[in-house]
Order: C-alpha cells, then sequence, then structure tokens
C-alpha cells in the first residue's frame, strides 16, 4: 500500500499546523465542494436501502407519490368540489401537492440531519453542510419520478407544451435553492431544539392550507391586498409560478418578485446560521 | 529549536464539555424562579496535558472511565474545541471511526463506498482501492451481501480496512480492537506497522493491557485529565495496575 505522499519525506522537515483552528469560509467551502460526492452518494445509497425489503421494491419511489396525487385527487376532485375557478383541476391540483411535498420532505428530513449523524460528526471532520446537504439532494432525486409523473399528468389532462414550460427549470432551480436555506436552518434549530420535529408536521399543514395547493387563492380571496400577503409565503411563490409555467395560471408580479427574493435571502440566512455555530454541533 | 521528529504537539491543552444538568424541580418552582431554561454546566474534561507523538511511534493511552483519554483524541482530530492551549500536528490525524455511517442493509461493497466517500475520498479514488481494501479485509466472497449478516469479527475488519485505506499519518484508535476477532488483531498489527514504517505515529486509547504491551512503544497514564506518568509500558501498566482503583477499571 502507498502512503499517499502523506507520511515518508524523511529529509524534509514539515511545519506543524494547529488543528484545533477552524477554517476560513471560503477554505470550508471549498472543501465541501471537493467532498460532494458524499453529498449524492450516501443518500442515493439510502433510497435504495429504503424499499429492499418491500415486493415493489425500487417500484415504490414512482407509486408513492402516484397514490399521493390520485387520493387527493379523489377527494378535492370528486368528492368534494373545490374546482370553482379553475380549468384544468387535475393538473392544477397535482402541480401543486408534488412541489408542497418537495419542500415539506426536505425539511422534515434535514431538522434530524445533524442530530441522527451525531456518531459520524464526533468521529470525522468534515464540513457539517455536507449533511443537511445530503438531505436536500436525496429527497429531490426522490422527487424527480413525481415531478415526471405530474408532466405526463398535466399532458394527459389536456394541456400542450408551450414556450412557458421552459421557465420551469428556473422556478425548480429557485425551489433547490430555497429548500436547501431551510434545510440548513432547521439542521441548526434541530440540535438545540429537537422539539422542531414535533411542531414541523403542524406548520407544514398549515402551510398546505395557506399555499394554494388544493384550491385557487386567487378564486377565494376577494381583496387584493390579501392575495398579495399570499406573495409572503415562499411555498405558495413556487407553486403559482410553476402553475403558470405548466398551465397557464394567472401569476401576479408580486408572486414573482416573492420567489427572487427568497430564493437569495434563505441560502444565505440558512448558511450564515449553520455555519456560525458548526463547531459545537454534536459537542 | 522543536524536535524535528515530532509528528503532533499537544501544549497545556485544556477541554471542557457542555452537559445538561436536569434540576430537581416542578413547574412551580421553575417559574417561581424564572428559570425555564435548560441548565448547562461546563465539565472540565481534559485539564492541562502536554505531550509529544513522534515519528514511528505507538503510544499508548490508558487511564480508568473519564480520565478524558476519548475526549483528548477528539480535541486532536479537531472534533472538540480546546478551552485553551495547542495542539499542532503534520497533519490532520484520523480517528477509527467510520462505523457510524456504514449501513446494515446494503453489501460490503456500497459500504466501502460509503465510508470511503465519508473519509474524504473522491468516488473515484474509492473505486480504484475497491479490490485493495476487500482483499486487505479479507471479505472477498462476504463483500456483495449486506453487511448486517457479517460476524462481528468481519465487520470490524471491514470498518478498519475502510478507515486505513489510505495510510494515515497520524492514526488515532480508540477502543477499535477490542471488537474483532485474533484475524482482525492480525491486520490492525499489519497495518499500525505499514504507520510506524511510514514514519507516522499511532495513539491507541484502549482498557486491554494485553493490547498496551503487544503495540506500545511509550505509555501515557491519563487520570482526572490530567496526565499521571508516562514511560515505557511494562512499567507504567504495573503502575497502573497495582494503584489503588480511584475509579472502575
Amino acid at each position: 500500500m502507498d502512503a499517499d505522499g502523506s507520511g515518508a519525506g524523511d529529509a524534509t522537515v514539515r511545519p506543524l499546523i494547529d488543528l484545533t483552528s477552524r477554517p476560513s469560509t471560503l477554505t470550508y467551502l471549498r472543501e465541501a465542494w471537493r467532498r460532494r460526492e458524499f453529498a449524492i452518494v450516501v443518500p442515493a445509497q439510502d433510497l435504495r436501502a429504503q424499499n429492499m425489503d418491500t415486493t415493489l421494491g425500487q417500484l415504490w419511489h414512482l407509486v408513492n407519490p402516484a397514490l399521493l396525487v390520485g387520493v387527493y385527487f379523489l377527494v378535492f376532485g370528486v368528492i368534494i368540489d373545490t374546482k370553482r375557478g379553475v380549468d384544468n383541476f387535475l393538473g392544477y391540483l397535482i402541480v401543486g401537492v408534488v412541489l408542497f411535498h418537495l419542500t415539506q420532505r426536505v425539511t422534515l428530513e434535514a431538522s434530524g440531519s445533524i442530530t441522527q449523524n451525531l456518531g459520524l460528526i464526533r468521529s470525522i471532520q468534515f464540513p457539517r453542510i455536507l449533511l443537511p446537504a445530503a438531505s436536500v439532494n436525496g429527497q429531490t432525486a426522490a422527487f424527480v419520478p413525481a415531478l415526471v409523473l405530474a408532466l405526463l399528468a398535466v399532458l394527459a389532462t389536456g394541456e400542450l407544451p408551450t414556450l412557458r414550460w421552459f421557465v420551469l427549470p428556473a422556478v425548480l432551480v429557485a425551489q433547490f435553492a430555497f429548500n436547501f436555506g431551510v434545510a440548513l436552518l432547521v439542521a441548526r434549530i434541530g440540535t438545540t431544539m429537537p422539539d422542531l420535529r414535533q411542531i414541523l408536521p403542524h406548520l407544514f399543514r398549515l402551510l398546505f392550507y395557506g399555499s394554494g395547493v388544493i384550491f385557487s387563492v386567487d378564486a377565494f380571496v376577494q381583496s387584493t391586498a390579501w392575495r398579495r400577503a399570499f406573495a409572503l409565503n415562499p411555498i405558495y411563490d413556487v407553486i403559482t409560478c410553476a402553475r403558470w409555467c405548466l398551465l397557464g395560471e394567472p401569476v401576479d408580479l408580486w408572486v414573482v418578485a416573492g420567489l427572487a427574493v427568497w430564493c437569495i435571502v434563505m441560502p444565505a440566512v440558512g448558511f450564515v446560521v449553520f455555519h456560525r455555530s458548526e463547531q459545537r454541533l454534536g459537542a | 529549536m522543536s524536535d524535528p521528529t515530532v509528528t503532533v504537539e499537544v501544549r497545556e491543552a485544556h477541554v471542557s464539555y457542555r452537559v445538561f444538568e436536569e434540576p430537581a424541580m416542578g413547574l412551580k418552582q421553575g417559574f417561581a424562579r424564572g428559570r425555564m431554561r435548560r441548565q448547562y454546566r461546563m465539565i472540565p474534561a481534559v485539564q492541562g496535558v502536554t505531550l509529544n507523538l513522534h515519528e514511528h511511534e505507538t503510544l499508548g493511552l490508558i487511564g480508568p472511565n473519564g480520565a478524558g483519554k476519548s475526549t483528548l483524541l477528539a480535541a486532536m482530530t479537531g472534533l472538540l474545541p480546546l478551552r485553551s492551549g495547542s495542539i499542532r500536528g503534520r497533519s490532520r490525524p484520523s480517528l477509527l471511526g467510520v462505523s457510524s455511517v456504514l449501513r446494515p442493509a446494503l453489501s460490503g461493497r456500497r459500504n466501502i463506498l460509503i465510508g470511503g466517500l465519508a473519509l474524504g475520498f473522491t468516488r473515484a479514488e474509492v473505486e480504484r482501492r475497491m479490490d485493495e481494501i476487500i482483499d486487505f479485509a479479507g471479505l472477498r466472497a462476504a463483500i456483495d451481501r449486506p453487511m448486517r449478516t457479517y460476524s462481528a469479527g468481519m465487520r470490524a475488519r471491514l470498518r478498519f480496512a475502510i478507515a486505513t485505506a489510505r495510510i494515515p499519518e497520524i492514526l488515532l484508535i480508540d477502543e477499535a480492537l477490542t471488537v474483532g476477532d485474533e484475524e482482525f488483531r492480525r491486520l490492525a498489527a499489519e497495518r499500525i506497522d505499514d504507520v510506524r514504517s511510514a514514519a507516522g505515529s499511532v495513539v491507541l486509547v484502549t482498557h486491554n493491557m494485553n493490547e498496551i504491551r503487544r503495540f506500545c512503544d511509550r505509555v501515557v497514564w491519563l487520570d482526572e485529565g490530567r496526565i499521571r506518568a508516562v514511560g515505557e509500558p511494562a512499567e507504567i501498566v504495573d503502575g497502573y495496575l497495582s494503584a489503588p482503583s480511584s475509579n472502575s477499571r
């Protein structure tokens, strides 16, 4: 076995480096980038391990989102009628549910990303940002089949691809950036306040109704001022912009501005909060 | 001038833990005192340790539970911040500790990939060393089986093979040799020799005095976060074993 040039320098005396100091933010980010494969491969392997014992196996990654959308369609499309103001309710619903659940899954997963990896944190020195990053990557990868399903469903309900479809990747990238910021924030908060994991599901249930996932906010809320207040909700912004792309639903400029601000501010805030106390994580 | 053979230099290192205290009081008293926040207390774990680690050396670290052995290792890898003092070294030591990232449901081969990435290898580097790691661990026949089907000895060999896939310059071993079988201990001895012959250093924390006698050139006896004695293994181990036990032994 070789020693990778790390040891055998017999003649030269190498200076000792401080082992306890904290790297600069730039060095930190560079090291995190160098190790990025960790945050891609490990969650991919975890997804694989997840359904290994089931009969359907890896098919669950497709069946699960299909069931999710199916249940909502049954309840809100067939049994209770909330269609008013929407032409293509199935397409409308699918886009909303799928995108909402992406942010929800990422957040829940990331909130335990530090606390569930304490063993690793206590034994190996590496940029901790890789742990919430792994949560984001894993849940986003798991969401790809759902996205494909949503696009097929939108086509099947009679929509034709327009030039607006090309804007969708930008909306998804903005959502990814926002999700990443939230992941960093909740990963950090989850370490000092594990109670967060109990609170989050309820918070998301509330957000679900405030994000216009299953009904059209424009059709239910009459006042313009109140409609604008919805633009403060980042998930509403994402869903509304995506519906504009795929279904030609109307979008307010405030909503676009809201998304643009959230997808820049959230990662910045998340990183600062996470990085500031990183050395104390797990100690 | 400083000694050129020093690989790690620990100077007056102090490390404290923040420990959560649960005061025995009800809601009412809590409100009355206006202190419903959790209370923390700093517990000193390492209190002014100074030692040098040299090329070609295996240093044993012994002491009762709670003496600060594991804390000192964690501080040497930069995992725990120092309260005061300094720790400097030629490179960042590697602590044998990939076990926590490994996934029992996945095969040995996939676990080598995961463990290698956690240690900072790129995927290509792991792939390149894959066969070497499998052979070193002696797991050729079992490598595509889920890790949960492995015996304790096989698991120990796999972990050790991953953790030392790149021969580290400074290797820290915290009670990692006790778990395996004789085959595993032979591997470990071989790898420790590899590190030493490449001008590296090994620190071995253990409660097993046979391991100390078998592997170490020098022994540090820690007690309550301070160095109680340093010297030849035989001498220190005798002193340690015959000392009136201050703690569990």
